[in-house]
């Protein structure tokens, strides 16, 4: 058991440092599904695993290629505080049947989302982007 | 400047949608605010990704996750024993990035969101 949660922990921090994500989407249907937990508990258990900095490692990847873009992401922190306060009083009373359905489709939504991205054709051309949109 | 300013509030405005969906599903919010950077504020693949690891290094959750914790919905032990796998493979996956076609990765990644959701979704109403 707390091997496979070790595993577990391992598998999702690659997906965290390949995708630059929190993890808390694949987080919390494998504690539902793997460890049989609650809607609920798994939520608020993710929550808790991403408060320390776990990505902070992957970052660091990011930081020495120069792809990160500190103001916005500063931005985007105080945002997401803002925004996770308003989630986290929604969340709470629902039943955790709705909030497990609700969850499904937000992740076929992000799923889209995720897959509608137009890649640039190539190298040059993601620079060129780039340059426009920081002029 | 003033076309500076509005753009960094849309930016403020679209993560405080992130933040919502991450109280509200209790993740960290990237997985939607990496698209949102590449399809509204046009962020290359990597820098959408590296912005949204800036933006996940603070707690940007605590105050969704004091509510969870003030229903008592929170597993300690489970929670404190992910962490440390969480970092390291966040490491890992940081390596590989560099290294991996990430579009191919992403679409994989968003195939078996997909199917994922919609198992959710039917295990939660279709009975």
């Amino acid at each position: 058991m707390t091997l496979i949660v070790l595993l577990l922990g391992l598998a999702v921090g690659v997906l965290v440092g390949l995708l630059g994500i929190g993890g808390g989407v694949v987080l919390v249907p494998a504690m539902v599904y793997l460890l049989h937990m609650d809607q609920h508990m798994a939520q608020g258990t993710s929550l808790l695993i991403l408060l320390p900095p776990v990505g902070i490692g992957a970052l660091r990847e990011y930081w020495k290629q120069g792809q990160v873009d500190v103001r916005a992401g500063i931005l985007c922190a105080l945002g997401m505080l803002v925004g996770g306060y308003a989630g986290g009083l929604i969340a709470v009373p629902l039943s955790s049947r709705h909030l497990k359905g609700l969850f499904g489709c937000f992740l076929i939504l992000a799923a889209f989302l995720l897959w509608r991205r137009p890649e640039p054709k190539s190298p040059l051309a993601d620079s060129v982007a780039e340059e426009s949109s920081r002029g | 400047m003033a076309e500076g300013v509005a753009r960094e509030a849309s930016v403020f405005v679209a993560a405080c949608v992130c933040g919502v969906a991450s109280g509200l599903f209790g993740i960290g919010g990237g997985v939607l605010l990496v698209p949102f950077l590449a399809l509204f504020f046009a962020f290359g693949q990597h820098r959408a990704q590296g912005t949204s690891l800036v933006a996940l290094i603070p707690p940007t959750g605590l105050l969704a996750f004091l509510a969870y914790a003030r229903a008592d919905y929170v597993s300690w032990k489970i929670g404190l024993l992910l962490i440390p796998g969480v970092i390291v493979g966040g490491i890992l996956g940081g390596l590989l990035a560099k290294r991996l076609q990430p579009q191919r990765m992403r679409q994989v990644f968003a195939g078996v969101m997909l199917l994922l959701g919609i198992w959710q979704a039917a295990a939660a109403w279709w009975r």
